[in-house]
């Protein structure tokens, strides 16, 4: 169980964040969405540790995530809104080094390169300079990076951001299956596309979740005029 | 896999596909080849070993290169984003600080080792004189110095770099650091401190650099480089952590982060002045050794001398002449070692911080400034410091007359005839001379042949240097019976002859007497500098006098060949028989002669006759032995010694540890073009090469 209690966080003078909270159980998808300025990216990198929050905390399975990072740490995946990968790096090396960074035993590395590349479909442009590969592509290794581990909690942010249609259909899958060993947590704009695999949405508005809409089992239709009409209020 | 090692590994492995590392590397080995050159050629003829000298001239351009390896390794991180990634990780900071710094510290490494084997190389080609030095085990120590000095400067530079966004901000930081600030503090410190800059010594890091070059090290000054790296990288784990800090109420933990980074460096000003005020100068042998090349005089002293002799550089450390001194005594003690016979301990006392040490030594009367010499507790000797340091000679001779108290004896000089006189100061006389015979103990005086006191009991030897106008009969008439047998103690005397063409046909004659008949006129000379004088580099490799001259040149102002005498050919037999023997050949002709009546091993009660003749006036004139870089000064006490009966220490004293590189103009230019120019072009044409072969690659 993933439990966000009561984060708040300003820059300067503004209060980007303000009391937010909610839970994601195991196998769950959580979609949060909000409009541009929202919050969601601080959001996604004060759960990645990336940020400290003002107040506040994460549990996971009820350990306090923030005060036992390196434990944390170790059942996270994170990707960033705009992949930054080492551009002089081919794919494979990169993701070696990525597991190799995060304590992954040698004899292990390989398998997991393996299991990343099939879920994430990279096989193809393993043997790749990065600086050679497309938007989508370097987010689809961001991705792989992401999963790479099998991580409990995975955070994508804005993971749908520039793919083209094939390509969001095509991460869509990947977050699915994903969703078989993480509570997933990702953030973005393309509400049809996220309707169609996330089990609840949290609209961020204002710094705080306006609302949680279930959206598991429910037509993706209904679910987007609610989520739509969240946003609209929470706008107003 | 460890994640600094990791780390570490990425580190590297950016940097190589970097074109910025090509022009780095370039930059580096053109501008540390440039100041090799540079202050090789300023310490030509000098006693600076070639290892520090090459480690005083890569010192000053470590931080630039540190700087540029390191100053986009967390800016570019945090410019791109990549530090979330990081932050993300399972991974502690300092874990990820120690693999960044590894890594820079690792390429500057590579940098030093590419000039240290480039500088080896171009030395071997250029100057096969020093073929003997630059080995490399002789610069692993300065490699090693370097390569603390480089921790450092990576650690600054991996710190400026988690600090800020921008790389050229970070290395513009630390150059600011590690370059401008320090240098700049010290020279205006320099000039503007009453007493110039001597007052404050040479400047801290080159000075580090040259001590630990030559395995001198320093306890509190390696401690202080330990105890700074730290603080650096703990700032920088500091700063990285910060970069979690965004947020609005997190000022004071921003705040408290930049406390506890001023708390650290405080820490290690305090830890370093701690540890430089307990300082202790370790000598390490790491190859250092191979700097060092005594005279033949200095080996042969030190291994004929017995007991122990404790020797003090009492002076400041931060006195100029305390690094060579420092050095000095080190080689001096390892070489005592390694001959087995005179046991050398040193010692430094600094008069303003070892109080109670300084007390002891002023009381017994020791000036600042000087080396004293102690045996048993007592103060045998007190030699003050000149501007330059500790000479060899001077050192060498203050051991030897310690070593041998007994033995103080004295060299009469004749006067009245026109000789050059040993307290005669000008550029005809031979005060120059006398003084080195001061240092090896024995006193000069006058003696007048015609007088009626006679030869005294403590003559060792007469020297006639240079008559004009003839002896008497009655004074030539004391000579011969002083070398036949009235000399003191049982046997013959000693006489050591400065003759020229014509003017003192009676001694001449005398010495013809004893078998070394010289011309009558000047002789050619087959190899000379100014038409009339002769270089001679052809010694007799049998006698004392002249053996340890293979390879060294005498200069004859005005040479007169001898010849021997019937009295040299009809050899007699036991003591009576003469020995003849062409010191100095030049040309076929013999510039000095020795004659040795009797035979001292195989009778030791009956004291040979002994005389060395050398056809020149001016051999040891102050003049000459001002003007000419020769072996003149060492043929003249060789020759003092031998007379004497001090045949052990008849030892070339030239000292071998000048650095002379046989590198004349035209060869210096193009060892500065070549290390300096062409091949840092050509390093930087092949890395740019690789780079681009691994940038373009699919």
């Amino acid at each position: 169980m993933f439990e966000v209690r009561n984060i708040s966080f300003s820059y300067r003078s503004r209060q980007v964040l303000s009391d937010v909270s909610f839970v994601v159980s195991p196998g769950e998808t959580v979609g949060v969405v909000g409009d541009n300025g929202a919050g969601k990216t601080t959001l996604m990198r004060i759960l990645a540790t990336a940020l400290a929050p003002d107040t506040g905390g994460v549990r996971v399975d009820g350990h306090d995530a923030l005060r036992d990072q390196m434990r944390y740490r170790r059942e996270l995946g994170y990707m960033q809104e705009n992949p930054a990968l080492y551009e002089d790096m081919t794919v494979k090396a990169y993701l070696g080094y990525r597991a190799r960074l995060k304590g992954e035993p040698e004899k292990r590395i390989r398998r997991r390169l393996g299991e990343a590349s099939d879920i994430c479909r990279i096989g193809d442009l393993l043997k790749k300079h990065i600086r050679t590969l497309s938007f989508g592509q370097k987010k689809r290794v961001a991705l792989a990076d992401a999963m790479l581990l099998r991580p409990r909690v995975l955070l994508l942010d804005d993971v749908l951001a520039g793919l083209d249609r094939t390509m969001r259909e095509s991460a869509g899958t990947i977050i699915s299956s994903a969703a078989a060993f993480s509570s997933v947590i990702v953030t973005g704009h393309e509400l049809e596309d996220l309707a169609r695999w996330t089990t609840r949405f949290l609209v961020l508005s204002g710094g705080r979740i306006s609302a949680a809409i279930p959206a598991a089992g429910l037509d993706p239709a209904t679910v987007l005029a609610r989520v739509d009409a969240a946003l609209k209020g929470g706008a107003k | 896999m460890s994640p600094a090692r990791v780390t570490f590994r990425r580190t590297v492995g950016m940097a190589k596909s970097l074109y910025a590392t090509a022009f780095a590397f370039a930059g580096f080995l053109a501008a540390s080849a440039a100041l090799f050159a540079f202050n090789l050629d300023a310490a030509e003829g000098g006693r600076t070993g070639l290892a520090p000298l090459w480690a005083v001239s890569v010192s000053p351009v470590l931080p630039v290169l540190a700087a540029l390896f390191g100053m986009d390794v967390w800016s570019d991180e945090r410019k791109s984003g990549r530090i979330d990634l990081l932050l993300s990780s399972p991974v502690r900071e300092s874990d990820l600080v120690l693999g960044k710094f590894f890594g820079v510290w690792f390429l500057s490494a590579a940098g030093i080792a590419v000039s240290l084997v480039s500088s080896l190389v171009f030395l071997g080609w250029y100057a096969p004189a020093l073929a003997g030095r630059a080995s490399l085990p002789g610069f692993i120590p300065a490699f090693l110095a370097l390569a603390v000095q480089s921790a450092l400067w990576s650690a600054v530079a991996v710190a400026a770099s988690a600090l800020s966004r921008n790389a050229a901000a970070a290395a513009t930081a630390t150059i600011a650091l590690a370059v401008a600030l320090p240098r700049g503090a010290w020279f205006a410190a320099s000039s503007w401190g009453a007493g110039g800059r001597f007052g404050f010594g040479e400047f801290p890091l080159d000075a580090h650099a040259f001590d630990f070059a030559s395995g001198l090290v320093s306890s509190g000054t390696a401690i202080s480089y330990a105890v700074f790296t730290w603080a650096a990288l703990f700032a920088a784990t500091q700063a990285v952590s910060a970069a979690r800090l965004g947020g609005r109420s997190l000022s004071a933990a921003r705040l408290a982060a930049f406390f506890t980074v001023a708390l650290a460096l405080v820490f290690a000003v305090l830890a370093s002045t701690l540890a430089l005020r307990l300082d202790k100068i370790l000598d390490i042998p790491l190859g250092g050794t191979a700097e060092t090349h005594f005279s033949d005089r200095t080996h042969g002293v030190l291994a004929e001398g017995r007991g122990t002799v404790d020797v003090t550089a009492f002076l400041e450390r931060k006195d100029p002449r305390f690094r060579e001194t420092a050095h000095f005594l080190r080689a001096i003690k390892r070489e005592a070692d390694a001959a087995s016979g005179m046991g050398v301990t040193v010692r430094y006392v600094d008069p303003v911080l070892d109080l109670g040490e300084a007390q002891r030594l002023v009381r017994k009367g020791v000036p600042k400034g000087s080396i004293v010499f102690e045996r048993n507790g007592r103060v045998a000797d007190a030699m003050p410091l000149g501007e330059s340091g500790c000479g060899e000679r001077e050192f060498v001779s203050v051991l030897e007359r310690i070593s041998t108290p007994f033995r103080r004896s004295c060299v009469y000089w004749t006067a009245g005839h026109g000789e050059a006189l040993f307290d005669d100061y000008g550029p005809e006389g031979a005060s120059d001379i006398a003084r080195d015979l001061a240092l090896d103990g024995y006193a000069s005086r006058r003696i007048d042949l015609a007088g009626s006191a006679g030869i005294a009991d403590d003559c060792a030897l007469i020297v006639v240097a240079g008559p004009r106008t003839d002896f008497s009969t009655v004074e030539l008439d004391r000579l011969r019976a002083y070398l036949d047998g009235g000399g003191s103690g049982v046997g013959g005397g000693r006489l050591l002859a400065l003759v020229g063409s014509g003017g003192a046909s009676g001694l001449s004659s005398l010495l013809s007497e004893w078998g070394a008949r010289p011309s009558a006129a000047q002789t050619p000379a087959a190899r000379t500098i100014s038409g009339t004088d002769a270089i001679v580099d052809d010694f007799d490799p049998d006698h004392p006098v002249s053996r340890p001259f293979a390879g060294q040149q005498v200069v004859l102002e005005r040479p007169v060949a001898f010849s021997a005498s019937a009295a040299a050919s009809a050899s007699g037999s036991g003591a009576d028989r003469k020995r003849y023997s062409e010191l100095l050949r030049a040309g076929g002709q013999c510039l000095a002669a020795a004659v040795e009546r009797g035979e001292a091993a195989s009778d030791l009660a009956v004291r040979p006759t002994r005389i060395v003749a050398v056809g020149d006036v001016g051999f040891v004139m102050n003049a000459k032995l001002r003007a000419y870089a020769n072996a003149n000064r060492d043929f003249f006490l060789n020759s003092v010694k031998w007379l004497s009966g001090r045949d052990a220490m008849t030892e070339s004293g030239t000292e071998k540890d000048r650095l002379v590189s046989g590198m004349d103009r035209a060869a210096r230019a193009r060892f500065a073009a070549v290390t300096a120019a062409a091949f840092p072009f050509a390093v930087f044409v092949l890395a740019m090469a690789l780079t681009f072969r691994k940038r373009r690659r699919p």
